[in-house]
């Protein structure tokens, strides 16, 4: 069986890595993007099974493109996690579609493991 | 008698001895004192005086006639009385006179003395009679009443100035006060405005004294809160505190306004006047905004490399279970603590920053007191393995509130028990349910906190003097847990002796029938 494919989309470049590294150890294939402008195009290009997106990012935040992958509907039911250290992220997140959110700094099994239960639901 | 013909007496030399002594027994008889003095001899000696005169004058006969007039005066010579009756008596006429006399025994009276002259046929005065009365009572009346007059009127003046001045002092401070005040009328009318208001609504006195509020500059003040504060909050309830009126004026602009409204109950001529006060918050809440908005960013900013930090401590922390290092793994531990702490840290800046601005927003929803507990002692039990947290008592309670604040207060109070008692394992918490209360008590064994520090422990920043040094942390985590205990109406104590350890107990009523003055379901 294929390894699941998860893009995550932050800012950040430490928390980039860092969850690169994670997600790879645990086995899935990971495409790490800092510049939120391209994951609409890497969605449509790389078709993966799931997106962990970080809220504030320059030009185009995360909730905006959280909406544009919901408005479209080939990427309407595409399971996302959100990731934000932002006070209302939570809101901002589950109003914008995401199925999950988790408050930075978080724990990297909680991660895991809310990654690995959305995978399997999908 | 024979000498009394219709009415008078008739003299003749027969009845004179009879008519005489009739005479003077009717004098003897009069009330009023009567004497007669001799105007021919020197000095002008009494020749006669009436029983009354002996009365009113406390001397006998014998000490009285032959004596001028005058020992009556005693040593009080200088009256204005004197002087009238001296004139009457070198011009031979008659002269009324209220006049100070004394007793023989000293005692002052007051004399209303008649005095009229008899003449000769060749208008020469041969006697004068005086026909006196003692009027002391009346005088001293009459000086009462000029006196309680003199006094009422000084008083009067009094009165006034002090009301002019009481006037002028409550004007200045009015004039003073940095804050727009308005009198208005029952009918709305503006009677008066402060200097405040002149130069913040950029108005003059003259357009806008005695003109009807909603009228004023165009209609710029018939603002729909402003109708509603006046004509449905205000009739019913009085005074109105706290209440927000955001408008954009034509001239001046965006103004965000915190009114205090205030209806005149006192019976007279001020009933149902209105005192409108107006602070301007317009740049206050800019810049709480401005200061809400650098914090959630500081905030953002600070979390993003923690996440990294902490998930990279984490990743070590399994890599090192290989390694036989006790040191290494206790250093790695102790990071990933602190990386917690720092947090936590950041969290509660935020939250100071909420509450300090009013901006803390409360979710209520009901949730299941006892449950929220269980859970909350459970994860912290689960953190802290050196200490066993004993939980007694229950609720059984639907509470409705802001689960999560609850949850944080709860937290707070016990890691706060396990902080400042390492050295006594037992952490208590009872739940109990008093009259219409909800009560949780959070009781160690630790420290303890003296008397006088107990009150400050809330404050925030505050900590606990011997404590600093060895508990490290900002000591905001007890003020927030204050406010959060007050947002839902209840409240948060602490019982404590050093060294025995402390209870610190919050309370949360079951029924949430509380609104805001200002009307609103949350702190703005």
């Amino acid at each position: 069986m294929m390894p699941a494919k998860i893009l995550i989309c932050d800012d950040d470049e430490g928390i980039l890595d860092l969850v690169e590294l994670v997600l790879k150890e645990e086995g899935y294939e990971v495409i790490p993007e800092i510049n939120s402008l391209n994951v609409a195009n890497l969605v449509g290009s790389e078709h993966p099974d799931l997106v962990v997106l970080d809220l504030w990012m320059p030009v185009l935040s995360g909730d905006q493109v959280l909406r544009n992958l919901r408005n479209d509907p080939t990427t309407k039911n595409l399971p996302v996690v959100v990731i934000s250290a932002s006070g209302d992220g939570k809101t901002i997140a589950m109003n914008a579609g995401a199925n999950d959110f988790i408050p930075k700094p978080f724990d990297l099994d909680q991660l895991l493991g809310r990654v690995k239960a959305l995978l399997e639901a999908a | 008698m024979d000498s009394l013909h219709n009415g008078e007496f008739s003299f003749s030399n027969n009845t004179s001895k009879q008519d005489f002594e009739l005479l003077t027994k009717a004098l003897d008889a009069s009330l009023s004192g009567i004497i007669i003095t001799d105007n021919r001899q020197p000095d002008n000696p009494i020749i006669y005086c009436n029983k009354a005169f002996e009365d009113i004058s406390g001397y006998q006969r014998s000490e009285i006639i032959g004596h001028n007039c005058r020992f009556l005066q005693k040593d009080d010579r200088n009256q204005t009385a004197r002087h009238i009756l001296r004139d009457a008596i070198d011009n031979g006429t008659n002269a009324v006179v209220d006049i100070r006399n004394y007793k023989k025994d000293g005692t002052l009276f007051w004399n209303e003395l008649y005095m009229s002259p008899i003449k000769d046929g060749d208008d020469q005065v041969k006697y004068f009679i005086g026909v006196q009365n003692d009027v002391t009572r009346r005088k001293k009346a009459e000086d009462e009443v000029k006196f309680n007059q003199a006094k009422m009127e000084q008083r009067i003046r009094e009165r006034t100035r002090d009301l002019r001045e009481n006037e002028e002092y409550l004007a200045s401070i009015v004039q003073t006060v940095r804050e727009s005040l308005i009198v208005l009328s029952p009918d709305l009318k503006v009677l008066s405005v402060n200097d405040h208001f002149i130069n913040t609504f950029k108005v003059t006195r003259e357009e806008t004294e005695g003109k009807k509020l909603y009228d004023l500059g165009n209609g710029q003040w018939n603002i729909p809160e402003l109708r509603k504060l006046l004509e449905q909050i205000l009739p019913t309830n009085n005074p109105v505190t706290d209440f927000e009126v955001a408008h954009d004026f034509p001239h001046i602009g965006k103004k965000l306004m915190l009114l205090n409204a205030h209806r005149i109950e006192l019976e007279g001529q001020f009933k149902d006047r209105i005192l409108i006060a107006i602070e301007d918050i317009t740049d206050r809440r800019a810049i709480e905004q401005r200061k809400d908005d650098f914090l959630s960013i500081a905030s953002h900013e600070l979390k993003t490399p923690l996440t990294t930090i902490k998930g990279y401590v984490q990743i070590i922390n399994r890599l090192i279970k290989n390694y036989d290092d006790e040191k290494l793994r206790e250093s790695v531990g102790k990071t990933s603590l602190y990386v917690d702490r720092l947090n936590n840290l950041i969290g509660e800046l935020l939250d100071v920053s909420r509450i300090q601005s009013g901006m803390i927003e409360l979710h209520k929803a009901p949730f299941d007191f006892d449950h929220m507990i269980q859970e909350t002692v459970g994860s912290i039990q689960q953190g802290s393995r050196n200490h066993e947290i004993v939980l007694t008592g229950q609720t059984g309670v639907q509470f409705n509130g802001d689960e999560s604040h609850i949850t944080q207060v709860v937290t707070n109070l016990l890691s706060n028990a396990i902080k400042y008692s390492p050295d006594h394992k037992e952490i208590g918490v009872h739940l109990s349910v008093l009259s219409g209360f909800i009560k949780v008590a959070v009781t160690d064994h630790g420290v303890g906190i003296a008397k006088d520090e107990q009150a400050k422990v809330f404050d925030r920043f505050y900590r606990v003097r011997d404590v600093q040094q060895k508990f490290p942390g900002m000591g905001i985590g007890l003020y927030i847990c204050a406010s959060i205990v007050n947002n839902h109406y209840g409240s948060l104590w602490v019982e404590s002796e050093p060294g025995k350890g402390s209870t610190f107990s919050f309370t949360l009523p079951l029924t949430s029938n509380h609104t805001n003055k200002n009307g609103g379901d949350d702190a703005r």
